[in-house]
């Protein structure tokens, strides 16, 4: 379980230190000493919405509500904090059942009731993760579930996984109530602290405090109404502005600094939300099958500039080429900073005393902020002699479009191009930089066996910190290596009327705790 | 009089094939697929590649071109157009209710814009060259030329956040009653009326300029019939004529050209599925959604020639 608090890392982040302050400072000692009252409704938009759309026959369904963010109707047997470390939640106990770390075993916590007045046992959690592992991408590793118990569980899974815990908070881990494979969900029945009153597919969904949850003394609102205004960042912030709306969920950084000057409203933020990795392809003919040539794209990018006019200075942080986020503690900053000097004497060693034309760099607009991001990348490695042009392309079938083929032989390439990563723990995180993935650019060579035997390692070594530096040793690999760079990230941000309270934001977007939210 | 209105019948029909293929065609140029877009990097990055081809087998997005558009076209016979891609639903149940809901609020602004186009048109071509005239003139090119967009975002920032007396975004439901709908929706009709009014009044002043400037209203004037009678029983029906086909392609040109307005107030209509349709890549949602609208554009047309028909006996021997 995770070791860390809230404390240390903030001292380690200056920004979000920053962000901290900015809430401090707008919301008062006053508002922070006030006691949580129980009634009182919120209703609040969401940009960023369930991506999996849901129809008449499925929209109770956790796969399918309206906003992915599902624990507010279910329970997951645990949950990931602000920190990034996991939690127990419905389960009072996770724990592995051999040293090979891939067979776990689960105790549900007793007397905790479905919506319906029925009481959890593991044959729901056995018949929920039967469903998830064939249909969560995350939670395939598992091989086998089965009943131990009443309230017991065993997972076996297809290899060791010390941080199998994290798999059991995604949002697409809730326990369901059983049923057959075909029908399980549908009637959208969870153990959250509210229940379902009413859900109008992909548009809104109402939901009415559940008396009887686990939490006792929770959820202190008495109604929570969501409404999807996915794409449609001014309709919410106007719905917000005409009082229709207690907060916007997933602005930008450019719409929460017309709010941060405004009393009535709030901007919260969590650090370490998301970032944007380029994978640097290595294909035949590639200028970045020459390792040199990466490491100087990734000394010449000024990411500082980039969290500077991308995220307003507050709202980013800079990244390590890593997939991990600043805010988790197993982030190792980048040695060397920017160094253009340095990118210089790189290239000219591979044969580019001149400079070098990269080509291409292909981006889409999956974040507000996308555009300015590179334009901002492509002028800072101006000034080590690195040109490049950008093209933007339309979202949709970005993926298909960077992918390419893994085989490489086929000659459809995967190409230079971004996407956007969110926050998980490192064995999800890291694992993308594994070779027969294209984020990677399908790196290779005998550092990459290395890394990837790291990871393994990782995978089956159940003390946290004893694994923090195997990570610590693979980020210094990809410090070396640079597979791919990850320049820069943002923060998740909402903004909330100033009556809503106790609402910050989680780095995770689906982790928010809705049922410690209360209206002043 | 029979043949004419078959040869109109068959020509819609012919006209509704070759858009079906051309939607068919539009949506399967279309890049990616369900699958690519219901993934997030962060799911996808999870999946082996042989996993995914599965998923998309199982799916039938490995089907060739040819046997999609046959089934396309034998749904649309049978007026199935299948189910989504992902959740399996009947694209009917996806877009029945925005469909009505779309038809709602083009028949609300229909219902108010015809009559007050009419009055407004008339009253700038009885009175034409005068101050009135040039009012209603010059505040129809405005009304027209202003983006809907931009009336919509105007009248938010007027009506709903500096003077708070109407919804800036719409939160009724898809299922809700019509009259729910409206209730919730005054700054949308309102935006698509300001320039509905502004083209239709247009169009009745310039039939009622023509009208009224004939021999034959000439006549009427010099066998001593009063002003009034002149211009609403006789003038009028003569200046709607031209103006009935111009009305029917508007009219239907509102229903599927109201996206913009539904986005910006978040009206549950065609507009709004039609755009998750796209960015979904759910297929067979976007192509119901675009032949309905083409069926309603077609169909609109074919009723204001019928009436033409009806009404111009001149037509009838063309």
């Amino acid at each position: 379980m995770s070791d860390i608090t809230r404390r240390r890392l903030l001292q380690g982040s200056a920004g979000a230190a920053l962000l901290t302050a900015l809430d401090t400072e707008l919301l008062g000692d006053a508002a922070a000493q006030e006691q949580p009252k129980r009634g009182g409704a919120l209703v609040y938009a969401q940009l960023s919405a369930n991506r999996r759309a849901g129809g008449p026959s499925n929209h109770k369904h956790p796969y399918f509500t309206v906003d992915a963010n599902t624990k507010p109707i279910w329970s997951t047997p645990s949950w990931v904090n602000p920190d990034l470390g996991w939690e127990l939640e419905v389960a009072t106990k996770i724990e592995q059942a051999d040293d090979k770390l891939n067979v776990w075993d689960m105790t549900l916590r007793e007397g905790v009731m479905f919506h319906d007045m029925t009481e959890m046992t593991a044959a729901d959690a056995v018949a929920s993760f039967d469903y998830h592992r064939q249909n969560a991408p995350f939670a395939r590793q598992i091989v086998k579930v089965e009943a131990a118990g009443r309230h017991s569980v065993r997972f076996t899974l297809d290899a060791g996984n010390s941080e199998f815990p994290y798999v059991l908070a995604e949002y697409n881990s809730p326990i369901m109530k059983a049923g057959p494979l075909e029908t399980i969900g549908l009637d959208g029945i969870g153990t959250g602290p509210f229940r379902i009153v009413s859900s109008d597919p992909n548009r809104s969904m109402i939901l009415e405090r559940f008396e009887h949850y686990w939490r006792r003394g929770f959820p202190y609102l008495d109604r929570i109404e969501i409404h999807n205004r996915e794409g449609q960042q001014e309709s919410a912030l106007n719905g917000l502005r005409a009082g229709q709306f207690d907060a916007v969920l997933n602005i930008d950084g450019r719409a929460a600094t017309q709010f941060e000057n405004n009393p009535n409203f709030a901007i919260e933020g969590a650090k370490g939300g998301y970032s944007f990795v380029i994978q640097l392809p290595k294909h035949p003919g590639s200028p970045f099958l020459d390792k040199r040539v990466r490491q100087a794209f990734a000394f010449a990018i000024d990411r500082e500039a980039i969290v500077r006019v991308a995220y307003s200075g507050r709202f980013g942080w800079v990244g390590n080429d890593s997939h991990l986020m600043i805010t988790d503690p197993s982030f190792v900053p980048r040695p060397g900073g920017r160094d253009v000097a340095r990118a210089r004497r790189l290239l000219a060693e591979a044969g580019h005393p001149n400079g070098i034309n990269l080509g291409t760099l292909y981006w889409s607009p999956q974040l507000p902020e996308a555009g300015r991001y590179f334009q901002v990348l492509q002028q800072s490695v101006r000034d080590a002699g690195i040109t490049l042009a950008l093209e933007e392309r339309p979202n949709d079938g970005y993926i298909q479009f960077r992918t390419g083929d893994n085989d490489l032989t086929r000659g459809n390439f995967h190409k230079f191009a971004m996407t956007a990563v969110g926050s998980r723990n490192p064995g999800i995180s890291m694992f993308r930089m594994r070779g027969a993935f294209v984020e990677s650019g399908h790196w290779r060579g005998p550092e990459h066996d290395r890394y990837l035997a790291l990871y393994q390692r990782a995978m089956v070594t159940a003390d946290a910190a004893a694994r923090r530096t195997i990570y610590a040793e693979m980020q210094s690999i990809l410090h070396e290596e640079v597979p791919a760079v990850l320049p820069a990230g943002g923060d998740t941000l909402l903004v909330r009327r100033r009556h809503m309270r106790d609402m910050p934001y989680h780095p995770q977007i689906w982790s928010i705790r809705f049922e410690q939210i209360w209206r002043a | 009089m029979l043949i004419a209105i078959a040869r109109r019948i068959l020509l819609s029909l012919l006209t509704l094939l070759m858009l079906a293929t051309f939607i068919f065609v539009a949506t399967e140029i279309m890049p990616g697929d369900a699958l690519d877009v219901s993934l997030s990097a962060d799911e996808l990055s999870m999946i082996p590649p042989e996993r995914l081809a599965q998923m998309k087998r199982d799916l039938g997005l490995d089907r060739p071109p040819h046997e999609r558009f046959g089934a396309f076209i034998a749904g649309i016979v049978q007026l199935d157009f299948g189910r989504t891609l992902i959740s399996k639903t009947p694209v009917w149940t996806i877009v029945g209710y925005p469909m009505r809901n779309s038809l709602i609020l083009a028949g609300a602004v229909l219902v108010l814009a015809f009559p007050l186009a009419l009055a407004i048109g008339v009253t700038a071509a009885v009175w034409r060259g005068r101050t009135v005239d040039n009012v209603v003139s010059t505040g129809a090119v405005i009304g027209y030329s202003i983006p809907e967009f931009v009336i919509g975002t105007l009248l938010v920032m007027a009506f709903a956040v500096a003077w708070p007396i109407f919804p800036a975004t719409i939160t009724a439901l898809t299922r809700d009653p019509a009259a729910t709908l409206l209730a919730a929706s005054p700054l949308a009709v309102a935006t698509v009326l300001i320039g509905s009014i502004a083209y239709l009044a247009r169009l009745v002043r310039t039939g009622m300029v023509d009208a009224l400037a004939s021999d034959f209203v000439e006549r009427l004037r010099l066998t001593g019939i009063p002003e009034w009678r002149i211009v609403f029983v006789h003038a009028l029906p003569a200046a709607i004529i031209p103006s009935l086909t111009a009305a029917a392609l508007y009219a239907a040109a509102l229903v599927s050209g109201i996206v913009v307005v539904e986005l910006v107030f978040a009206y549950p209509g065609l507009g709004q599925e039609l755009v998750r349709g796209v960015t979904r890549r759910e297929v067979h949602v976007v192509q119901a959604i675009a032949l309905c609208s083409a069926t309603i554009v077609v169909a609109l047309n074919l009723l204001a020639d019928l009436a033409i028909l009806a009404l111009d006996p001149r037509t009838r021997r063309a």
